[in-house]
C-alpha cells in the first residue's frame, strides 16, 4: 500500500516541493540577509536585523493587529453567511440554479476590477452609492462619510468587500459537502419523527463537519493573506488603519526594493498563521473527543 | 397551499439578496455599455446600474486596442493546462492522504497544510530567481508548471474523499480491483462535486493571475488576459468603459464554465446502491 | 494512465520552449530590440510608424518594437533587468533611470549624440538624463505641470491673474483665493488636486512645493541624506499649508476625474495631458497659470519618459542612430503632437501650435527653460524617496502631524541610503 500511496502522491508532492517549499526556504534564508531588488552590491548576512526592524515598525505591528481583527470578524460572518446560502439553495426547486450563479458571480470577477467598482460605491458625499443606500435605509439619519479615508470605517469597508467576494467561494464548497450527505440519513431521521431543526443539528451539521472545518481553516488563512483590496482601495491607509502584513511585505519588497525585509515579514506571518491553524485544529480535535 | 407561499417568500428573499450581491457587477456591466465620460459621473445614481442608452463601442474598442484574441487564447491554454493537470495530480494526492495507509502520511499531510499558508507573494521573488535560472522566462511552461500541484486542491479533495462511504472501496476490493482501478472507476465518478469545485476554483485563480505573469513575461506572445487589461490603464483619465468591457469579456468564459459545472453539483452523489 | 500524462507534460514542455518564433537573422543586418510604453492610441501609432520608417531608411539596422502596458512597465523592466534580459533600447520612466544606471545596465550616451543636437535640447532634458556627470537617457518630450483655472470663476472672486511664472500667486494669496472661491461654491470644494491618481503623481506634483519653500526631497550635494531638508521647518510649513487646504474642505475628491470639466471646481492642479480635455470643456474660459509660490519663487515638476541603451560596441552605434532619428525635429514634433507633451527640441517647439510663441501652453516651455522646473532627485535612491514622500503625503492628507510624517519619510530614505552604502 505504501508504494502505491507514494506513487499517487508523488507528482503533487514533487510540484509542491519544487515550486512552493523550495522558494519558501529560500525566502526564509533571505530574511537573514540584506538582499535588495536589483542591487549590484554583494549580499550580506545580517542575522536578525530585518526582524528587529519590522518589529520596531509601527506600521507592521498595526498590520498584524488589523489582520487579527479582520480574521476574527470575517471568518465567522462569511462562514455563517455561506452556510446559510448553501442551505437555502440545496433544494430541488426550479430556478435555484440561477441564484447559485448569482451568488457566485462576485468570485468570478477579478478582484482588481471589482475593487475599482467598490471605490465608486464607497465614494464620499451624498452621491456615493453606499452613502445614498444607507441614507435611504436609515430614513435620512445617516450622514455621508468618506469610507475609505475614515479611520474607523475603512477596515469595515474592506471587510464588506471581502465578504462580498468570498461568500460565493465558500458557498460552493459547502454546497458540494451538502450534496455528499446521503439522502437516506434524512429519511431515517424523518421517519424517527425529527423536526427540521433537529434534522439540521443531528444530521446536517455532523455530516458537514469536515467541510465546515475546511472552510473555516481556509477562510482564516486567506484572511491573513489579505492584500488585493488594500492595495487598490486604501493603500494601507488612512494612516495604517487598513494595512495588512502582506501589504507591508509587498510594499517593502517591490515598492521599496527591500526584498529581505519583505521576506522577513512573510516568515513572521507564516509562523503566526501556522500557530493559529494548529490551535484551531487542536481545538476541533478536542471537541470531537468530548462529543 | 402552504408550500407555494413559503417558496414565494424564499424566492423574494433570494432575489433581494441576489440584487445586493450583484449590484457592483451590474454597475460594471452598465458601465461597459456607456460612453466613458458618463461611467463615473453617473456612478452615484441609480443610473449607474441601468444605462439609459446602450452602446457596444467599448467592446469594439477592446478588440481594436489590444490583441484580445491572442491574450484570450493564451489564458485559455494556460488555465486549461493548470486545471486539467491539477485535477489529476491533486486528486490522486488527496486520495492518498484520505484513504491510503502509509508510513509518514500524517506528517507529510501536516506539511502540505503548512504549505497552504504560504501565499504566492511570499515566494514570488525567490521563485522568480529560480525560473530565471532555468531559462523559463517568457514561456507557457513558466505560467503552468509551478501551479499544477496545489495544497488547497489537495486539501479539498482530501476533505471530500474522507466523507465518502467506505463501502464503495470495499465493494471494489471484493471485485478484485487494484487501487488505481478503484480510484478511476469508483471514486472519481462519485466525487463529481469535488472535481467540479476544484476545477472552478483553480480556473478562477489561474484566469485572474496577474503578479506572476507580470514578473515572468514581457513579450506579447505568451501574455495572458489580465496583463492585457493593464494596457487600458494609461494616462488618466482612464477609459472606464473600455476597462469594464474588457473585464466583462474576461469573466465570460469563467461564468460559462461555472454554468456547465453547476449541473455536476445538482446531480450530487448518486445513490451508492450499497446502503440498503 | 500515468504514462499518458507523462507524455502530455513532455509535449507541454516542448511546446513551451518553441513559442517564440525564431526569425532567421541575416548576418549583415544588426537586429535590435526596443521596448516602449504602450501609451495612448495616438502615441502608439506614432512610435510604431517611426520604427517602420527607420527600418526602411536604414536597411542595415532592424528594430523590433515591443509595447508594454504603461502601468506595469516599471515592474516588467525591473524583472527583465534582474533576469539579464533587457533589450538594447528601452524607454524608462524618467526618475527611475538613475537606479538602472547604478545597477550597471545602461550605457552612457555621451559622444553618441551630436553637439548641435545637445544644444538644441531643452536644458531640462539634459538635466534629467544626467547621472554622475554622464548622460544615460534622453527624452523625446518633457512634461508640463501647472494650475488650470476658470477665468470666469477667478474674476467673480476678484482674483488677480498672474502674467507668468515670475508673477505667481503666493501661498497666502492662494489660500485667500480658495476661501473667496469657496464662498460662492455649493460644496465648498474649489480645487482639484487629482487625488484619484495613482502613486507617482503625488511626488511629481507636490514635491515642487518643497522646493518652492526653499526645502527639498533630499540634499542634492551628494544625495546622502534627507534630514534637515525634507523635514526642514520650511518644508513643514509648506506641507502644513497643503494640509490646511486638504482638511479645510477646499479639495474635491475627484473620484470621477471630472471635477474641473463639470465645473464643480474652479482650479485644477494638473499636467499637460489634461489640456485637450480641459480646452474642450472650457474653451476660452480656460487659463493656464503657474503653481503657487511658497517663498522662493514658483516651482514646478518636470520629467517624463526617456530612452536608454544597454547595447555596447557596434550595436551601440546602431542603437544611437535610432535615437538620433527619434530626436529629429520632425519626429519630435510628431510625437509631441500625438501625446500633447512638450517637445524636447527648440526647433520642434518653434513649429508647435501649442508650445510655440503665443501658444496656449507656452507657460510650460518657459518653466522648463527658465529654471522654474526642478528635476526629481537624480539618484538611485529615487524609488525609495518617492515611496516615502507618497506615504508622507497620504498621512498628511489623513490628518497626521506634519513634522512627524516628514520625519518618518526622512528615516526611511536615510535608512535605505545607508543600506545601499550611499549608492556609490
Amino acid at each position: 500500500m505504501t508504494r502505491a500511496a507514494w506513487l499517487f502522491a508523488a507528482p503533487a508532492l514533487l510540484g509542491l516541493l519544487l515550486f512552493v517549499a523550495l522558494p519558501f526556504v529560500l525566502a526564509f534564508v533571505l530574511a537573514f540577509t540584506n538582499l535588495r531588488l536589483g542591487s549590484p552590491l554583494p549580499l550580506e548576512f545580517v542575522g536578525l536585523e530585518q526582524f528587529h526592524r519590522i518589529f520596531s515598525d509601527p506600521a507592521f505591528l498595526r498590520a498584524l493587529l488589523n489582520n487579527a481583527v479582520f480574521a476574527l470578524v470575517v471568518v465567522p460572518v462569511q462562514t455563517l453567511l455561506a452556510l446559510g446560502l448553501a442551505l437555502l439553495l440545496n433544494r430541488r426547486l426550479k430556478g435555484l440554479a440561477l441564484f447559485r450563479t448569482l451568488f457566485f458571480m462576485p468570485v468570478v470577477f477579478p478582484l482588481s476590477l471589482v475593487s475599482v467598482v467598490w471605490i465608486l460605491i464607497f465614494a464620499p458625499g451624498a452621491n456615493g452609492m453606499m452613502n445614498a443606500f444607507l441614507e435611504t435605509v436609515t430614513l435620512g439619519a445617516w450622514q455621508p462619510r468618506d469610507f475609505l479615508h475614515d479611520p474607523v470605517l475603512a477596515l469595515p469597508a474592506i471587510m464588506l468587500t471581502s465578504v462580498w467576494q468570498g461568500v460565493g467561494f465558500q458557498m460552493v464548497i459547502i454546497l458540494a459537502g451538502l450534496q455528499a450527505i446521503p439522502g437516506g440519513l434524512y429519511e431515517a431521521a424523518a421517519i424517527d419523527g425529527a423536526s427540521r431543526w433537529r434534522r439540521f443539528w443531528h444530521v446536517t451539521l455532523p455530516q458537514l463537519r469536515n467541510t465546515l472545518i475546511f472552510v473555516v481553516l481556509v477562510t482564516t488563512i486567506l484572511a491573513f493573506r489579505l492584500f488585493d483590496q488594500v492595495q487598490i482601495m486604501t493603500q494601507g491607509g488612512p494612516r495604517n488603519a487598513t494595512t495588512t502584513a502582506m501589504y507591508e511585505a509587498v510594499q517593502a519588497a517591490f515598492a521599496r526594493q527591500q526584498v529581505a525585509k519583505g521576506a522577513a515579514i512573510t516568515v513572521v506571518l507564516f509562523l503566526i498563521v501556522l500557530l493559529v491553524t494548529v490551535l484551531q485544529r487542536r481545538l476541533v480535535r478536542q471537541e470531537r473527543e468530548i462529543a | 397551499m402552504k408550500r407555494w407561499w413559503v417558496n414565494g417568500a424564499l424566492y423574494l428573499g433570494l432575489m433581494a439578496l441576489a440584487l445586493v450581491f450583484i449590484a457592483p457587477i451590474l454597475l460594471m456591466v452598465a458601465g461597459s455599455l456607456k460612453p466613458d465620460a458618463r461611467v463615473l459621473i453617473e456612478a452615484g445614481s441609480w443610473r449607474a446600474l441601468l444605462p439609459d442608452s446602450v452602446s457596444l463601442r467599448n467592446y469594439g474598442d477592446v478588440f481594436s486596442r489590444v490583441d484580445f484574441t491572442r491574450y484570450l487564447l493564451n489564458s485559455l491554454w494556460i488555465t486549461a493546462c493548470v486545471v486539467v493537470l491539477g485535477l489529476v495530480v491533486n486528486a490522486m494526492a488527496g486520495y492518498a492522504f484520505a484513504r491510503m495507509q502509509w508510513r509518514g502520511r500524517d506528517l507529510v499531510f501536516g506539511l502540505v497544510l503548512m504549505i497552504l499558508i504560504i501565499p504566492l507573494e511570499a515566494i514570488a521573488v525567490p521563485l522568480f530567481y529560480q525560473v530565471t535560472l532555468w531559462g523559463w522566462r517568457d514561456t507557457y511552461v513558466v505560467q503552468i508548471v509551478p501551479f499544477i500541484a496545489n495544497a488547497f486542491s489537495i486539501y479539498l479533495f482530501h476533505t471530500y474523499f474522507l466523507g465518502l462511504p467506505r463501502e464503495l472501496e470495499e465493494a471494489a476490493r471484493i471485485d478484485g480491483a487494484g487501487v488505481l482501478r478503484t480510484f478511476v472507476s469508483i471514486i472519481v465518478p462519485n466525487a463529481r462535486p469535488a472535481f467540479a469545485s476544484v476545477a472552478i476554483l483553480t480556473f478562477l485563480t489561474q484566469w485572474g493571475a496577474f503578479l506572476w505573469p507580470l514578473m515572468v513575461t514581457s513579450g506579447e506572445a505568451v501574455r495572458p488576459l489580465p496583463l492585457g487589461i493593464a494596457a487600458f490603464y494609461t494616462l488618466p483619465p482612464l477609459q472606464w468603459g473600455d476597462i469594464f468591457a474588457f473585464g466583462v469579456m474576461m469573466v465570460a468564459p469563467v461564468l460559462l464554465l461555472f454554468l456547465v459545472f453547476q449541473k455536476w453539483f445538482v446531480r450530487g452523489v448518486a445513490a451508492t446502491g450499497v446502503k440498503g | 494512465m500515468s504514462r499518458r500524462w507523462l507524455i502530455v507534460i513532455i509535449v507541454l514542455g516542448l511546446s513551451g520552449c518553441s513559442d517564440d518564433a525564431a526569425t532567421p537573422e541575416r548576418p549583415d543586418v544588426i537586429h535590435l530590440r526596443a521596448w516602449a510604453h504602450a501609451g495612448q492610441a495616438a502615441e502608439r501609432r506614432v512610435i510604431q510608424a517611426q520604427v517602420a520608417r527607420f527600418n526602411e531608411r536604414t536597411p542595415d539596422v532592424d528594430i523590433k518594437l515591443t509595447l508594454i502596458p504603461e502601468r506595469s512597465y516599471n515592474a516588467q523592466v525591473q524583472a527583465a533587468a534582474i533576469a539579464g534580459d533587457l533589450p538594447e533600447l528601452l524607454e524608462l520612466d524618467g526618475p527611475y533611470l538613475y537606479n538602472y544606471a547604478w545597477q550597471g545596465h545602461l550605457q552612457p550616451l555621451d559622444g553618441l549624440l551630436p553637439g548641435d543636437l545637445s544644444n538644441d535640447l531643452l536644458p531640462s532634458i539634459i538635466a534629467q538624463g544626467r547621472y554622475r556627470g554622464r548622460i544615460y537617457g534622453v527624452g523625446v518630450f518633457d512634461s508640463g505641470l501647472g494650475l488650470y483655472a476658470s477665468r470666469r470663476a477667478l474674476s467673480r472672486a476678484g482674483a488677480r491673474i498672474p502674467g507668468g511664472p515670475a508673477d505667481a500667486w503666493t501661498a497666502q494669496e492662494f489660500t485667500a483665493l480658495l476661501q473667496a472661491l469657496a464662498a460662492h461654491d455649493a460644496d465648498g470644494a474649489v480645487l482639484d488636486l487629482k487625488l484619484n491618481y495613482p502613486g507617482e503623481w503625488f511626488t511629481y506634483a507636490f514635491s515642487p512645493i518643497l522646493q518652492s519653500a526653499g526645502a527639498d526631497l533630499i540634499d542634492r550635494n551628494g544625495y546622502q541624506s534627507a534630514d534637515g531638508v525634507l523635514n526642514a521647518p520650511a518644508a513643514v510649513k509648506a506641507m502644513t499649508t497643503l494640509q490646511a487646504w486638504l482638511r479645510g474642505g477646499f479639495v474635491d475628491a475627484n473620484v470621477d476625474d471630472g471635477a474641473f470639466v463639470t465645473g464643480r471646481v474652479a482650479l485644477s492642479w494638473a499636467g499637460h495631458w489634461e489640456y485637450a480635455r480641459y480646452a474642450g470643456a472650457l474653451g476660452d474660459d480656460l487659463l493656464l497659470l503657474p503653481l503657487p509660490d511658497f517663498g522662493h519663487g514658483t516651482r514646478t515638476g518636470q520629467g517624463s519618459w526617456v530612452w536608454g541603451m544597454t547595447a555596447t560596441g557596434k550595436r551601440a552605434e546602431a542603437a544611437a542612430r535610432f535615437l538620433r532619428f527619434l530626436l529629429e525635429p520632425g519626429e519630435v514634433l510628431a510625437m509631441a503632437d500625438a501625446n500633447g507633451a512638450v517637445p524636447a527640441r527648440q526647433a520642434a517647439i518653434a513649429n508647435s501650435e501649442r508650445y510655440g510663441d503665443g501658444g496656449p501652453l507656452r507657460l510650460f516651455v518657459e518653466q522648463l527653460t527658465e529654471g522654474y522646473a526642478v528635476p526629481r532627485p537624480q539618484t538611485p535612491a529615487y524609488p525609495v524617496i518617492t515611496a516615502a514622500f507618497q506615504q508622507a503625503f497620504f498621512d498628511i492628507r489623513d490628518g497626521a502631524e506634519v513634522r512627524a510624517a516628514l520625519d518618518r519619510a526622512v528615516a526611511a530614505i536615510d535608512q535605505d541610503i545607508a543600506d545601499n552604502k550611499g549608492y556609490r
